[in-house]
């Protein structure tokens, strides 16, 4: 009885492992050239920050104006670095939970590159100056129907897996998976049809604009995040996820709740009265699917401190939780009309609040990810515990810097917008300090991510550790530490039974 | 003789230890792994409820503050005007000179009404319609200038040629806008007459055109030559004088 058991979950580790393996290098290129994008966006940032208090810096070179550079920053930050995280996530994710190896790698990998032509192209042309100036569709108008194409080809093989899957019990991830997979091409598709195909009145093309941007955090990004969050917590932790009918609350929440959200940024805005007093109050629940999500997903793993202390995949995960948090609150915060949202509409706490979502909630959520899945689909542990903690500590660092200061720098920036007698200088001063402090934080963001890059790259050229144990953020007493992990452990240490990470 | 698949397939090539050992290094970190479960059947806590229940009260409050979500009278307010910043006096809009503010005026209603056939340099095109540039009835008396603005023209014109008939333009033209758009055509495009031809004076002209005997027909040069050859009652206006930009009244004394 006990030597089935044993071979059934012997043949399913194997199953897992093959799918894995049908499944390295179409995750580890989405992951390998999306932290490249990453750094390629916060040098960028860096660019544009700093033209904000300074700016004669760069000023002879028309490429790098601050009205190109910025765009591109935001850009290569969704397209190159955001989108392709999630789709390393999507189709590894879809692929383990519906128990089916990739078919597709050729086809996934083909439109990956064409991806990556798309959002090269697009940041050609925004700085040459052909960008179309709606803040995070910035890209010329060719690059939109690129993307759709391959993210069709991208994503079709994980709809494939979920249709043929072995009959039962549908996961918390796969619903919120599923769900991403099918708000994003209705969120793109309509609003780059409505503002590049059948232009209608600009101001109703700026809240298509506005409700678009909102929509990728909250209807693609999110969720995505909250699949693998869903999947990490109780897979790292071993525990069951703390309880389904709050996972369903929170799915559910967020799928009546999110796509009214986006046009509170055109409050005031002669567009129909009711749409950005829908949007405010839609943006403010947002704290309902995020609390939810959060308190499951919390509950699941800190009940079990000590592998949140040592594991890299939930150290990332939870802080990007605390993200999430962090989000909904400000979220509920920054958009009421009477007091704050005309402090935020035209300030940098718009930015703040973005780059919170993309950075502080999904990318370290994505980190986590990565850190599990890198080391699973290569057959190599992490090279280095030191890397790691190079890349959490600069990030952390880093975020709650461009955040804070985004989000209070902006109300400043706000009220000295909202004095409008006095002249426009009073507003920049008011916001200077704070770009100061965000040029310096990106640069920490940019140190950490150049780190996680040659890591990842390392990982994919197969050069990781040949060892049964995982690179853990704390030494473990029976091995010692050692400067790079366990390294006593490499071959021949037998099937060990350390936890997994 | 044996099946070939019933001998063990061995090869001396095969470190068999070494070829298990990478297979299960490979498999390592997937056998080491939990199994995913999702049945917790955690309560949701009360204090979690209380802050959604919270988080909805403001959004009701968010969405309640809006008013009258869907009356199409909140945005598009009839009437409007800005309530001054508390606590600063609302000194209103800068005073303009008078020739400046009718001109404005007037520059807008050219381009909406006279733009289409005299040319954004009101220059005509030689054949249908005549240039306004220099125009003697243009520049000329005012009162026959205004006739035709109001009822449009039809026959031989100043310098006796004849263009095409130019439709009236009078309907629903409000004082402000016929004193604008005179000013702005004697002042521009080579037109330097100098003077302001006042709101009053335009009225006085609409009164005219209303009174007329064939009131609604196109005026022809021989009405005009007839009954309208001179000036528009009421006295020109200082071009200098301060002007509120938007009522054209004139402006406050600071």
């Amino acid at each position: 009885m006990s030597s089935a058991i044993q071979n059934s979950s012997d043949q399913d580790a194997l199953l897992r492992a093959g799918i894995d393996r049908s499944l390295r290098h179409p995750v580890m290129f989405f992951m390998t050239s999306g932290a490249a994008w990453l750094a390629v966006s916060i040098v960028l940032g860096i660019i544009a920050s700093a033209k904000v208090h300074s700016p004669s810096f760069m000023s002879g070179c028309a490429w790098l104006d601050y009205g190109r550079v910025f765009p591109s920053h935001i850009n290569a930050l969704i397209y190159g670095w955001g989108f392709q995280a999630a789709f390393a996530v999507i189709i590894w994710l879809m692929a383990r939970l519906s128990r089916k190896e990739c078919t597709s790698a050729g086809i996934i990998l083909t439109a990956g590159h064409i991806w990556n032509l798309g959002v090269s192209l697009g940041l050609v042309g925004i700085l040459s100056g052909n960008g179309t100036g709606m803040p995070w569709m910035e890209f010329p108008s060719f690059v939109w129907p690129v993307f759709l194409v391959a993210y069709t080809a991208i994503v079709i093989g994980s709809f494939i897996q979920f249709r043929v899957r072995p009959e039962g019990h549908v996961y918390i991830s796969q619903w919120y998976l599923l769900a991403a997979m099918v708000w994003f091409p209705w969120v793109f598709v309509t609003a780059n049809t409505l503002l590049h195909c059948i232009p209608g009145h600009p101001l109703m093309a700026a809240g298509i604009n506005a409700w678009y941007r909102s929509a990728l955090i909250f209807l693609f990004f999110t969720p995505v995040a909250l699949a693998a969050a869903y999947y990490l917590a109780p897979k790292v932790t071993g525990r069951p996820v703390f309880s389904y009918s709050l996972a369903k609350l929170g799915f559910w929440s967020l799928a009546i709740i999110a796509p009214w959200a986006g046009m509170q940024k055109l409050m005031g805005v002669p567009i129909p009265f009711f749409l950005p007093y829908v949007g405010a109050a839609a943006t403010v629940l947002f704290f309902v699917p995020a609390v939810c999500a959060a308190i499951n997903i919390l509950r699941t793993t800190l009940s079990s401190p000590e592998v949140v202390a040592s594991s890299p995949s939930l150290r990332f995960m939870i802080t990007g939780i605390a993200g999430l948090v962090l989000l909904g609150l400000a979220a509920v915060w920054l958009n009421l009309p009477g007091s704050t949202l005309p402090l935020t509409q035209f300030s940098l706490s718009g930015y703040g609040f973005e780059i919170l979502a993309i950075y502080g909630f999904f990318s370290f959520v994505m980190f986590g990810a990565v850190y599990f899945i890198v080391p699973r689909v290569t057959g190599r542990e992490w090279l280095s515990r030191r890397l790691i903690k190079i890349h959490f500590l600069f990030s952390v660092y880093g975020i709650i810097t461009v955040a804070a200061v985004a989000l209070f720098g902006g109300l400043q920036q706000g009220i000295g917008q909202e004095e409008w007698q006095q002249p426009w200088q009073g507003a920049a001063t008011r916001a200077y300090p704070y770009a100061v402090a965000t040029t310096i934080a990106w640069c920490f963001i940019l140190f950490s991510n150049v780190f996680f890059f040659i890591h990842l790259a390392l990982m994919w050229l197969r050069l990781g550790r040949r060892s049964l144990h995982p690179t853990l953020l704390v030494s473990d007493a029976h091995h010692g530490p050692g400067p790079h992990g366990e390294e006593g452990d490499i071959d021949n240490a037998g099937l060990g039974h350390a936890a997994a990470h | 003789m044996s099946l070939p698949n019933q001998n063990p397939d061995l090869e001396d090539s095969i470190n068999v230890s070494e070829a298990h050992e990478r297979a299960v290094r490979e498999a390592a970190a997937c056998a080491r792994e939990n199994r995913v479960v999702d049945n917790g059947l955690g309560p949701i806590s009360i204090w979690a409820l209380i802050v959604c229940g919270v988080v909805l009260l403001i959004a009701g409050g968010v969405l309640a503050g809006g008013g009258d979500l869907f009356s199409y009278k909140a945005t598009f307010r009839e009437g409007y005007v800005r309530a001054p910043a508390p606590g600063a006096a609302d000194s209103g809009p800068v005073p303009k000179e008078a020739l400046a503010a009718y001109m404005a005026k007037g520059a807008k209603i050219y381009s909406a009404k006279c733009n289409g056939c005299h040319g954004s340099d009101a220059k005509g095109n030689g054949s249908t319609f005549p240039s306004l540039v220099g125009s003697a009835w243009a520049n000329g008396e005012t009162e026959r200038f205004s006739m035709i603005i109001l009822n449009g023209l039809q026959g031989p014109v100043s310098d006796e040629k004849t263009y095409g008939v130019m439709p009236p333009q009078g309907i629903g033209m409000a004082p402000e806008d016929l004193a604008g758009i005179m000013t702005y055509v004697r002042n521009n495009f080579g037109n330097t007459k100098g003077d302001v031809i006042t709101t009053e004076m335009a009225k006085a002209a609409i009164e005219i055109s209303a009174a007329r005997k064939n009131a609604g027909n196109s005026v022809t040069s021989v009405e005009l030559t007839a009954a309208h050859v001179k000036a528009l009652p009421g006295a020109m206006m200082d071009p200098k004088t301060l002007l509120d930009p938007i009522t054209l009244a004139p402006a406050k004394a600071p």
